[in-house]
């Protein structure tokens, strides 16, 4: 009978029926990983990891958020995203999130986090200082009351071009309101150092604008080759530091056509370049033929709506600001929002501080910036206050560490980044809640002072009322834009200093050093993020070493080539790394990328290549009363 | 000699017979129910109400993602564009009636104005089913843990998309060569669309969903369709049956 009920059973599904249920059994382990299900979104907020910020969609399913993706609505940036923003999520999930207050490495509370820093406030009287990473946000109003409530003007932001623009516009040449081009409209471009394309000011916006342009013709100058210059129409090799004699050169020669600007000092300006920046004397100091200065001065002169882009140093900068007001073209200057706080300093107010000059302070409060790791000479501190959301050399260094929460999960706002040819307003909502003990930062330092808000959404609520905007359709992705135009009639042409402050000056090491941003490699406050390491090439990092890139001539000279490892020497520290020979470098200099060697943060960013910062020399452009990087040079030797 | 063999072959052929019949009247009878057990959804849900009396369509509540892969139940967030309640409302309500948050019960029995004024539903019937979702899950900010007939697990791609075109009065013509892989009674009065193909008979239509049917064994339901199912329909059809057509 068994044999038969054996024999019968495999005439049935049952067995086999069993068998494959089973097999099915063994494919659902707890320990597998299940996808979560639900509504599918794109929710708009902004998010700050770039220097710009960018408008984005958070993609969540059943309200968790799970990607990021550009903001198709969003007229500025028309669905595009940078390499940083676009793994917004991954970093929020990052196991570096700061997860509570920490004091000297033990964890805190909040409470006992603001009475700590409330004694040192009190302690510090005027002796504060605050740098911030964000250029675009409400949040610098609340750290500038906080100041201002203190009697302190400490205000820093991280070095950028912002800054180098407000310095040379609002310093230099007596302007208000922040510059803007429109790159859209444009006939002729010229990018004077700028990588439009790749790093500098709102890249997606200005790749959109690119894209769009099709009849503008695009020109680059500078010391390399980028990816921006790589898609232009003409790549013109100018060193970093000849950037504002090769811009007063094209001046020469547009003047020279007749082209005049109702500036009180522009006779006395006209005199100045006629003289000191003659095309023999221009091709002298960089390099650049007159014949190929003529040519783009024609090319600029020949256009009804042209545009100088410069990057760089405060000459550079009003050079190229005197040029575009010779030409009249599509620079635009555009006004500030209003503030909501009355005690905060304006843009302007905030961008004068030089941070490459050295902070030192009794207190100082770091808001999602990396003093640490970008200028770790220049920044003292008796007691320093790190706010941020993910571990960095500062948070690391820091006295007491705040965590913040990420952009996706918090009320944060966008306001004129540099580089657009329009003021506008974005606003972010939080998307997702924090999973870590944060606070946001303008809550807790509007809990340190009475500063007339309780909480930083009570800021931005009456931010958005100062400006006359609508907060729920910025919420839902919309942008405000600002139409007045700032009076121009009190601009000069900063004769005075620029005549002196454009001559070249190159620091002493044998070669130039041309460092170069790439935003999926890092900028001075964001490493790489999560997904971005597979997209940099093998001329920024082989394995866990850097690679700087030169042209055969120099690497020749140097007696190095192809995967020659080498030590660079420069200010007051030194960056291993591996050759690449690159013929877009401009013979005579090395181009190194920054934003890598970092010894704090996750798997992707850290112990990966050299920091480039360690071996920039800071300079005094002793005629703007400013420093900078440009001219910086290094020693090369083979090990 | 001869008696005794007759006798074994006799004796052998009976039980095996007895023993092959029985256990083919288990297998094909009653041992393939025992693989199930029937599990009631949280709450019930009237398909036909918010199908037939409110003219929603499928997507109104279902989660799809854009290329028409299913993306889940709806949430509360969903629910709460008809059924507005305020929960803190309720929740104090709740608070000064004396009643513990958590006995669900003590809550529906005592017909508190917060709820009873946002039902919609006009039978005792339906509104008891509805004051059920308020209580349990609304106000308290949990999901519904809705059983999914036709699971089917994350390594398998299905676009409703990609099946919207799938005519089902041309697939009645198979509907022999699909015995096994649909019940032959969808093919008796064609629907407009093919959804009952694949999901339960005019879940649609339904008043009081079914029980929910688990596969003790694997865990899934009786309704998930299982690999060689979704070949057959591919092959008989033309479509491709590489691993890739549904595991991306």
């Amino acid at each position: 009978m068994s044999v038969g009920a054996t024999v019968g059973i495999l005439f049935t599904p049952t067995v086999w029926t069993a068998l494959d249920d089973v097999s099915i059994w063994t494919q659902n382990w707890p320990w597998i990983p299940t996808l979560k299900y639900g509504e599918v979104k794109g929710v708009p907020t902004v998010s700050k990891m770039c220097e710009s910020g960018c408008a984005v969609k958070v993609r969540t399913v059943a309200g968790e958020a799970f990607g990021t993706e550009g903001n198709v609505d969003n007229p500025i940036s028309g669905g595009g995203i940078c390499p940083l923003c676009a793994n917004g999520v991954q970093v929020m999930n990052s196991p570096t999130r700061i997860k509570a207050p920490m004091l000297k490495g033990a964890e805190i509370s909040w409470d006992e986090a603001k009475q700590l820093v409330t004694e040192k406030l009190a302690a510090a009287g005027n002796k504060v200082a605050v740098i911030s990473g964000d250029q675009t946000g409400t949040i610098n109003e609340v750290f500038s009351a906080l100041l201002t409530s203190q009697g302190s003007d400490a205000f820093y932001v991280m070095p950028c071009e912002m800054q180098a623009a407000d310095k040379a516009w609002s310093g230099l040449m007596g302007g208000s309101g922040q510059v803007g081009y429109d790159l859209e409209n444009a006939d002729v471009v010229l990018l004077a150092g700028a990588d439009a394309l790749e790093s500098w000011g709102p890249t997606v916006a200005n790749m959109k604008a690119f894209a769009a342009n099709e009849s503008g013709k695009f020109l680059f100058a500078g010391p390399v080759q980028t990816r921006t210059a790589a898609v232009t129409s003409k790549w013109v090799p100018v060193p970093t530091e000849g950037m504002a004699a090769f811009t007063l050169g094209l001046c020469y020669y547009v003047m020279q056509a007749g082209r005049s600007v109702p500036a009180a000092d522009f006779e006395q300006f006209k005199a100045m370049v006629m003289s000191g920046y003659t095309p023999a004397k221009v091709e002298a100091a960089t390099g650049v033929s007159a014949d190929t200065m003529a040519d783009i001065a024609r090319t600029l002169l020949s256009a009804s709506n042209p545009v100088v882009i410069p990057s760089g140093s405060v000459a550079a900068d009003a050079a190229a600001f005197a040029l575009n007001l010779l030409l009249g073209g599509a620079m635009k200057v555009l006004p500030e929002f209003a503030k909501a706080i009355d005690g905060a300093m304006s843009r302007s107010e905030m961008l004068k501080k030089d941070i490459l000059q050295g902070v030192s302070a009794d207190l100082l409060l770091v808001y999602e910036a990396n003093p640490a790791y970008a200028l770790p000479e220049q920044v003292k501190a008796g007691f320093t206050v790190a706010f941020d959301c993910v571990e960095t050399e500062t948070t690391a260094a820091a006295d007491l560490v705040l965590p913040t929460p990420h952009s996706f999960e918090r009320f944060d706002d966008l306001a004129s980044p540099y580089g657009l040819a329009a003021a506008t307003y974005a606003l972010g909502a939080p998307v997702s809640k924090p999973t870590v003990s944060v606070m946001n930062a303008g809550d807790f330092v509007l809990g340190l002072a009475a500063l007339g808000f309780e909480t930083f959404e009570d800021v931005l609520d009456a931010k958005v009322a100062a400006i006359g905007a609508d907060k729920r359709a910025l919420v839902g992705g919309a942008v405000h834009v600002l139409a007045e135009t700032p009076d121009l009639s009190g601009v000069t042409l900063a004769s005075s200093v620029l005549g002196k402050a454009a001559v070249p000056v190159k620091g002493s090491g044998a070669v130039a050093l041309a460092p170069y941003t790439l935003l999926n490699v890092g900028t001075a406050n964001q490493a790489t993020t999560p997904n971005a390491p597979c997209t940099i090439s093998n001329n920024q990092l082989v394995g866990d070493f850097l690679v700087v890139m030169m042209a055969s001539v120099t690497a020749k000279k140097l007696g190095v080539d192809v995967g020659s490892k080498v030590k660079l020497s420069g200010g007051s520290g030194e960056c291993s790394a591996l050759v690449q020979i690159y013929e877009g470098v401009l013979p005579g200099v090395v181009a190194a990328p920054l934003g890598l060697g970092h010894t704090v943060g996750d798997e992707f960013s850290k112990g990966k290549g050299d920091n480039v910062y360690k071996i920039l020399t800071v300079s005094s452009e002793a005629a703007t009363g400013t420093s900078t990087w440009a001219g910086s040079t290094v020693n090369i030797a083979k090990i | 000699m001869e008696e005794r063999k007759s006798s074994k072959r006799c004796g052998g052929v009976l039980p095996f017979i007895i023993g092959f019949l029985a256990t083919c009247v288990l297998g094909w009878a009653v041992i393939p129910g025992l693989f199930f057990e029937e599990i009631e959804q949280p709450i019930r849900f009237s398909h036909a109400i918010h199908v037939e009396d409110q003219g929603m369509e499928c997507d109104s509540c279902h989660n799809f993602r854009e290329d028409g892969s299913y993306a889940g139940f709806p949430s509360n967030e969903g629910c709460a564009d008809c059924h507005a309640v305020e929960a803190e409302e309720v929740m104090e309500a709740i608070a000064e009636a004396g009643i513990d948050p958590a006995d669900y019960d003590a809550i529906m029995k005592a017909e508190l104005d917060a709820i009873e004024g946002s039902l919609l539903s006009s039978s005792d019937e339906n509104k008891q089913a509805e004051r059920e979702y308020v209580v349990k899950y609304l106000i308290q900010g949990k999901e519904v843990p809705w059983l999914n007939y036709q699971y089917q697990p994350d390594n398998v791609y299905f676009s409703h998309q990609a099946h919207a075109a799938l005519d089902i009065a041309e697939m009645a013509e198979l509907k022999n060569e699909l015995s096994s892989v649909v019940d032959k009674s969808v093919f008796d009065e064609p629907a407009e669309q093919n959804c009952n193909l694949c999901h339960l008979k005019d879940i649609d239509k339904s008043d009081t969903p079914p029980p929910f049917e688990r596969n003790v064994l694997s865990g899934y339901s009786k309704m998930t369709m299982k690999m060689w199912k979704c070949e057959r329909c591919h092959a008989l059809k033309g479509q491709p049956n590489a691993c890739y057509t549904c595991h991306k």
